[in-house]
């Protein structure tokens, strides 16, 4: 039927259809647009570059040059300070282990917060990479654990103290579960983390047997006078929005030879740290001839590089 | 090949504009899930925006309902396409017409998995680097890289499954068996496998006491199987009520007058033949002097729009092809009549009765002038012999939508027995972890009895316990053979099991956490926003399938129409049969 030919009647039916389905898509299109309005509150929204950035593994050296430019700028705009990332390599003949003297650890909890002062750990929401434990006397069972003591002085009587932290297996359970490879073991025994390259799905945090990855719930926000400079890729760089992280036993300062910053503050001298490689090392020392230590949930089969002994 | 892609996207366009055609029961229900849609989109942003510390997620849970949701909808996927067993591996006539909804229940599900794990990401811009090639795939370490080739495969099969049953139904021809078949058993051992990983997921972690269990595994295919089948019952049901009629508006009720009144009758002609080899070309393979013989017996009824051509439950030895015009075939049961099938030019219908002997399952009416040729059943017989004859009628004896009651007792079946194994390997676990009473039942403990006066899912996981045991005892009652019990014994499954296998199974392997700390985790209203969003998502979609699946088993919606109108086709009701 022609137009022409087409009864008025007819015609306005079709005008009231045309009018209905004009209103039903204007409301519709009106609803999506409500409905996507809080992206607008999006603060750091990826940029191409940062979208299509390589994987750490696959960058060259030129790559890997623009991208510490690039974070070096990010990170200036965003702090007002000029900080210096570097990407430092394991160093050849060299396995890190770390060692943990129970009898000594008194709880201050000195070593969480240099962790947090050192590695630029977000203030706000709060991240930690050591939890100290206070336990009772006699039992390794960490049900029967305290998390959040807060006693007017350590250490107190009939407890003894057990900080937490990344235990950097050599079966690492949160590296064979990453969908993506945006976490792996290298070849000092770190496992790292490429904040640019994990996808946040969290898997790793539900593998991990010693509760030691920690996921960014939101933009870490760090004040700005207490930002760290010394920067590096896979260490204490700032993370965004989204992504995991952990301890990495400060990578920016053990691969240039210094200890982790939650050595270098214990009061107690309870933490040691060195190259397992080295039999002259004082952790290769320890370990030879210590009677007893121990490698948390051994039973896991994660073989921890993080050994907790006794003063016997 | 030009014109193949032409049909193939009219087909397309017209299913697509058949979305959005229905009745006012229709809108409401699409206006009501888009609404939802539109709310859970707008939390999806915010969570975006700020991140997952929208939801009620931590460190200590650092998996919450998005990931219970995910493993329970795997398990939907994964049971919709076990209904394809009976079908194809021992034959059940019964389910066959059930089997579309069953893979187009699969895909929805499984489009609704994909969301769900999407929202569950902190860095959704990232998701190429999952993408095998583009980006860092780790495969096959990590059961998550499984998982999404697992899942997305599984859509790609049913996908291609449903698609190509549908188009073949549409465009009336037979389906290449070669071309679905083998896809049809890939995609049953793929559905065991997309659960199966999905245990493994969390099977896989040794630090997780509770997860890492042997039992997780059959534990999730067991209410998988109770609760996927019982959906699909539901689901079933509601395509049975609103392609019917309600009882009191019943139109195909004798009118105590005789039927064929409205019906001219005259012996066929060799023309009336020819006409209809125009439309049914393996007509011409029957042997000339085959066809002379069976001439006499042969009669041409002319009826108006409305007439009634054969009526359920009578007994006449007749089977029909339509020369001119359109029939539609509704089935009266339980009180309801529903359009079982549509015939046009060439197509036949009482065929299966006329066979059979036995009475007529189905009224035929017409739904405009229409002239139809009257063929007995010896005659019938006879014209089967020729092979070509033989292969079409029996392929167009399928082509029908008929839900009976009988297919809703083979599911009941499924769910009785899912249910009978789900709740003993339940028993299995419950005994391991408290017998024994090791370290490794805090979790177990959390959950059933509470922990250190922590009891957030005590109240839900004894819930979910009654619900089931509730559940199994009607199902194996006879209570639950009539469709009200049935269908509140599936609902208490599938409330049951996503609690059981939702909250009761993902949380608490993170309570207490490795180191044995308890921090409790509920939902936030924005993450269960986004939840409520993606079901209205998913169900959407399930109806829009449904929407353009039905006219098309109907066969109301099929090439050889393409001139009606949408609101023709998508009528759920004809035309009322002529009351004198």
């Amino acid at each position: 039927m022609s137009a022409s030919k087409t009864p008025p009647a007819a015609n306005g039916v079709n005008r009231r259809s045309f009018l209905r389905t004009s209103a039903v898509l204007t409301t519709g299109l009106a609803a999506l647009a409500a409905s996507l309005k809080p992206l607008m509150e999006m603060q750091d929204f990826p940029t191409a570059e940062q979208f299509m950035q390589k994987y750490y593994k696959e960058m060259t050296p030129d790559d890997m040059a623009k991208v510490l430019k690039r974070i070096e700028n990010e990170v200036e705009q965003q702090y007002g300070l000029r900080p210096h990332v570097r990407d430092y390599k394991p160093m050849d003949g060299v396995e890190f282990v770390y060692c943990l003297n129970l009898t000594r650890c008194i709880g201050c909890r000195k070593c969480v917060h240099a962790c947090a002062a050192e590695n630029n750990l977000s203030r706000n929401p709060e991240i930690q990479y050591i939890r100290v434990l206070k336990m009772p006397h006699g039992s390794l069972d960490m049900e029967k654990a305290e998390h959040h003591y807060d006693p007017p002085q350590v250490p107190e009587k009939d407890f003894f103290y057990m900080p937490v932290q990344c235990q950097q297996c050599k079966n690492p359970p949160c590296v064979k579960v990453c969908p993506v490879h945006a976490t792996w073991q290298e070849t000092d025994g770190i496992t790292v983390i490429d904040y640019d390259w994990c996808i946040g799905c969290r898997y790793c945090e539900a593998a991990c047997p010693y509760f030691a990855r920690r996921f960014n719930w939101a933009k870490p926000q760090i004040p700005k006078e207490r930002l760290n400079p010394e920067m590096s890729y896979l260490g204490n760089r700032p993370r965004r929005q989204g992504v995991m992280e952990k301890c990495h036993f400060c990578i920016q300062r053990t691969r240039q030879g210094k200890y982790p910053a939650c050595l270098e503050v214990c009061p107690a001298g309870a933490r040691k740290f060195g190259n397992i490689l080295d039999p002259e090392s004082e952790v290769s020392c320890i370990l030879r001839t210590k009677r007893v230590f121990i490698q948390l949930k051994e039973e896991v089969g994660t073989s921890p590089r993080f050994f907790y002994y006794f003063d016997v | 090949m030009i014109q193949a892609t032409k049909n193939y996207g009219t087909f397309l366009k017209r299913c697509g504009r058949i979305a959005f055609v229905g009745d006012w029961r229709y809108y409401t229900w699409m206006g009501l899930l888009t609404v939802i849609c539109l709310l859970g989109l707008n939390a999806y942003c915010k969570q975006f925006a700020h991140g997952l510390i929208t939801t009620g997620m931590s460190d200590e849970v650092s998996w919450g309902v998005y990931i219970a949701n995910f493993t329970f909808l795997v398990g939907v996927a994964a049971a919709a396409v076990m209904m394809v067993i009976p079908v194809y591996i021992y034959n059940n006539e019964e389910l066959h017409d059930l089997v579309i909804f069953g893979e187009l229940l699969a895909v929805a599900a499984i489009i609704m998995c994909l969301l769900f794990v999407t929202v569950d990401l902190g860095r959704p811009d990232r998701f190429w680097h999952l993408i095998p090639g583009i980006g860092e795939f780790n495969f096959p370490a990590s059961m998550l890289s499984w998982d999404v080739i697992v899942l997305n495969g599984y859509l790609v099969l049913n996908v291609h499954i449903c698609g190509y049953l549908l188009y073949c139904r549409y465009q009336k021809k037979m389906p290449a068996k070669w071309f679905y078949v083998p896809f049809v058993f890939v995609a049953i051992v793929w559905a065991i496998s997309i659960h199966t990983v999905t245990a493994f997921l969390y099977v896989g972690l040794g630090g997780r006491p509770f997860w890492n269990s042997a039992i997780v595994g059959p534990r999730f295919l067991a209410s998988a199987f109770t609760a996927g089948p019982a959906l699909i019952i539901l689901a079933i049901q509601v395509v049975r009520r609103v392609t019917a009629l309600a009882p009191h508006s019943n139109p195909a009720q004798p009118s105590g007058r005789t039927t064929l009144k409205a019906v001219l009758q005259r012996p066929a002609a060799d023309s009336d033949l020819d006409l209809l080899a125009r439309y049914l070309p393996e007509l011409q393979f029957v042997p000339a002097d085959v066809r002379r013989n069976l001439l006499p017996g042969l009669k041409v009824l002319d009826v108006t729009t409305g007439g009634v051509l054969l009526r359920q439950g009578e007994t006449e030895k007749h089977s029909f092809f339509v020369l001119k015009g359109r029939v539609v075939v509704e089935r009266e049961e339980s009180g309801r009549h529903r359009i079982t099938r549509s015939a046009g030019p060439g197509e036949q219908f009482g065929e299966v009765s006329a066979l059979a002997g036995t009475p007529r399952m189905a009224t035929a009416i017409a739904e405009e002038a229409t002239q139809v040729l009257r063929v007995p059943a010896d005659a019938l017989r006879k014209l089967m012999k020729t092979p070509a004859m033989n292969k079409i009628i029996h392929a167009r004896m399928t082509e029908r939508l008929m839900i009976t009651d009988r297919a809703l007792m083979t599911l009941r079946g499924i769910v009785q027995v899912s249910m009978l194994i789900n709740v003993f390997l339940l028993v299995n676990e419950v005994f391991k972890e408290f017998y024994s009473g090791n370290l490794h039942v805090a979790s177990a403990k959390y959950l059933f009895v509470g922990l250190h006066g922590h009891h957030a899912l005590v109240p839900w996981i004894w819930t979910a316990i009654a619900l089931n045991l509730i559940a199994m005892v009607l199902l194996v009652l006879p209570v639950s053979r009539t469709l009200k019990w049935l269908n509140l014994t599936c609902v208490l499954c599938i409330v049951g099991i996503w609690i059981e296998k939702g909250m009761g199974l993902v949380i608490p392997g993170f309570i207490p956490t490795p180191l044995g700390e308890i921090i409790e985790y509920t939902p936030s209203v924005n993450e269960t926003l986004i939840c409520f969003g993606i079901w209205a998502f998913g169900l959407l979609c399930y109806t829009v399938f449904l929407r353009m699946a039905v006219p098309i088993l109907q066969g109301r919606l099929s090439q050889s129409n393409e001139g009606q109108s949408d609101e023709q086709v998508a009528a759920t009701f004809a035309v009322a049969p002529a009351k004198s």
